[in-house]
């Protein structure tokens, strides 16, 4: 246990707090998903949180036609759009709170019956404690308070939330393929070359974005990869969606970590298969 | 409602012996020869470093029937489909159907005054199904505080809070809230135990760092859906969609509003708020676009802990 965790007065002092009745005045009460660990790490780099901020977006598309070198860009429109909504929905919630950003931040995209699809994002909001200018356009990330921390030390900020969506058709296979009678291995060469170019297209509208706001690198991408068959539709839908950052006035910091021997043995697997 | 408040919960008369208010099926007062906890050996090790110990494992529950409209046919939650009524105005918003049929007196289907829809749609707030499950909360957290009070407990820690369709058919709810009473030998009582969802290690960080927890804090909010024909995801009609996402945002809102209104009563600030999106299918197509949030309310009782400027490491081995 680190020295530090023994410092505050202890369970006696907290106790007594509870006995004196509450009055609840006129201060602000924070609202955080955060654990008591990561306020601290906020803390520490000088950001304190305000509220849950969320944003919500939902799109569909025609169920499209695809095959070879068809592109699905009414399909992937629909797909940036519900991602985009939720994205300006958190950033209009941060400028209603005065906030400096959010942290924390819970992603998910959820398929919705047929060829809708819904992105929802639930985030704290956080105000730097010492504000300057204050006009600062707030900033959107995808990373856990944790990971805002060190990024923060390492002399980075984050500048947005940056997505990249393509969608590509392939070639329906043959009968036999498709039957499975066909008997030879063979590389189905169209669907590999659809999802390197579907890739190559999110990436490139990601990199679009990143150098849209100003920054030196994206890092936390998370993928979406998936395949579509459907009887007349072969396509490959890929989703990119990652924080764009900036180097600060200071740099690059390095941090330097402390190598460590754990002590720990390997937890024990015999009841686990 | 107010977890923390001792006089919120189950309406125990004071000379009870065993009962929850009433009802005298809860053998609360059975002798306990030994205690019994839900923490895992490094949670009951956070505590004891903290200098308490474990007291018993508590638990508070509540078989609801859940309001809703009209006959207690369909649905998860009973009723007929349509929003719990009397809600007394909240949230609502209608979503006509995206095809243009209405135009010029209706083309294509019907071509009745105004047109025929293909599927229309709405959102209301159920403010009334809401309240039910946070009446559902209230009595088992009371009663999980009971219990812990009976133990002569300080806090409860690691407070779980679920609920179910277990018991009964449609239209109920069970409610559940379960954690391990904790006590500090030799201190002299609380006037009411404290309630926290954190773990027991999370629970050693937020005293160590300056935090006391207060109680929990619980918001709900809920919107019932109708989905028109776009967000049935007719192809026919693609594009962006407002009714899913604004249903979404509205129960997110409402949860986390009841949820501040709540912790405002007893602390400074809110941590560990888990939240919970959920989807329960009603009659048809319909659905209620729910949300719960539960959290743990904090106040700081010293700020006497330093800057802790975590040092980074890499562990050589995983």
């Amino acid at each position: 246990m680190s020295p530090a965790l023994s410092s505050a007065p202890g369970i006696e002092a907290a106790l007594a707090a509870l006995r004196s009745p509450f009055v609840p005045g006129d201060q602000t009460t924070f609202i955080s998903d955060l654990t008591v660990g990561e306020l601290v790490l906020l803390e520490e780099i000088g950001y304190r949180p305000v509220d849950i901020v969320s944003g919500a977006g939902t799109a569909s598309w025609n169920p499209q036609f695809t095959t070879s070198a068809t592109e699905g860009n009414m399909w992937g429109r629909a797909i940036a759009t519900a991602i985009d909504h939720a994205r300006s929905g958190i950033v209009e919630e941060l400028h209603r709170r005065r906030a400096d950003g959010v942290v924390a931040m819970r992603f998910e995209l959820e398929r919705e019956r047929a060829n809708l699809l819904t992105c929802t994002m639930l985030g704290t909001a956080v105000q730097r404690i010492s504000r300057g200018s204050g006009d600062e356009h707030p900033f959107a990330t995808t990373l856990s308070a944790r990971d805002f921390h060190l990024l923060v030390r390492g002399g980075y900020r984050p500048s947005g939330i940056v997505i990249g969506v393509s969608v590509v058709g392939f070639a329906a296979r043959s009968a036999a393929q498709s039957l499975g009678l066909a008997r030879d291995n063979a590389e189905l060469s169209d669907q590999t070359t659809a999802l390197y170019s579907a890739r190559e297209q999110a990436m490139e509208m990601m990199e679009r974005e990143a150098q849209g706001l100003g920054a030196d690198g994206v890092v936390e991408v998370q993928l979406q990869e998936r395949p579509v068959n459907a009887l007349l539709t072969h396509a490959v839908e890929f989703i990119a969606v990652g924080t764009a950052v900036h180097r600060g006035p200071k740099g690059h910091q390095a941090l330097a970590p402390e190598f460590q021997l754990t002590l720990d043995d390997q937890p024990d697997t015999t009841f686990d298969r | 409602m107010v977890a923390s408040a001792p006089d919120s919960g189950s309406a125990r008369p004071a000379d009870a012996d065993g009962g929850i208010g009433d009802l005298a099926f809860h053998p609360v007062s059975r002798e306990r020869r030994t205690w019994t906890s839900d923490l895992s050996v490094a949670e009951a090790a956070a505590v004891r470093r903290v200098g308490l110990v474990p007291a018993g494992f508590v638990m508070g529950t509540a078989v609801m029937q859940l309001a809703a409209t009209g006959g207690q046919v369909f649905g998860q939650w009973g009723g007929l489909g349509g929003p719990s009524v009397g809600g007394g105005g909240g949230y609502s918003e209608s979503y006509p159907c995206a095809h243009s049929y209405a135009i010029g007196g209706g083309i294509g289907f019907g071509g009745t005054a105004g047109g025929a829809a293909e599927h229309y749609g709405f959102n209301i707030e159920d403010a009334v199904l809401a309240a039910s499950l946070t009446e559902g909360y209230r009595l088992a957290i009371g009663r999980l505080r009971d219990e812990a009070t009976e133990v002569g407990a300080h806090g409860v820690v690691g407070v779980d809070l679920l609920f179910e369709n277990l018991v009964g058919s449609t239209g109920t709810a069970t409610f559940f809230a379960r954690g391990t009473a904790v006590k500090h030998p030799g201190g002299a009582p609380l006037p009411s135990p404290f309630l926290t969802n954190a773990s027991g290690q999370h629970f050693e960080r937020l005293i160590a760092l300056g935090y006391v927890p207060a109680g929990i804090a619980v918001g709900v909010g809920s919107v019932y859906v109708q989905p028109n024909c776009q967000s049935r995801g007719d192809f026919t009609v693609p594009g962006s969609n407002q009714q899913i996402p604004r249903a979404i945002l509205v129960a997110r809102a409402r949860a986390r509003d009841s949820l501040a209104a709540m912790a405002h009563r007893v602390g400074e600030g809110v941590v560990h708020t888990e939240w919970t999106d959920r989807r329960v299918n009603r009659y048809a197509e319909s659905w209620d676009q729910l949300t719960v949030a539960v959290g743990t309310s904090v106040r700081r009782y010293s700020t006497e802990a330093p800057p802790l400027d975590p040092r980074p490491v890499l562990p050589l081995r995983p």
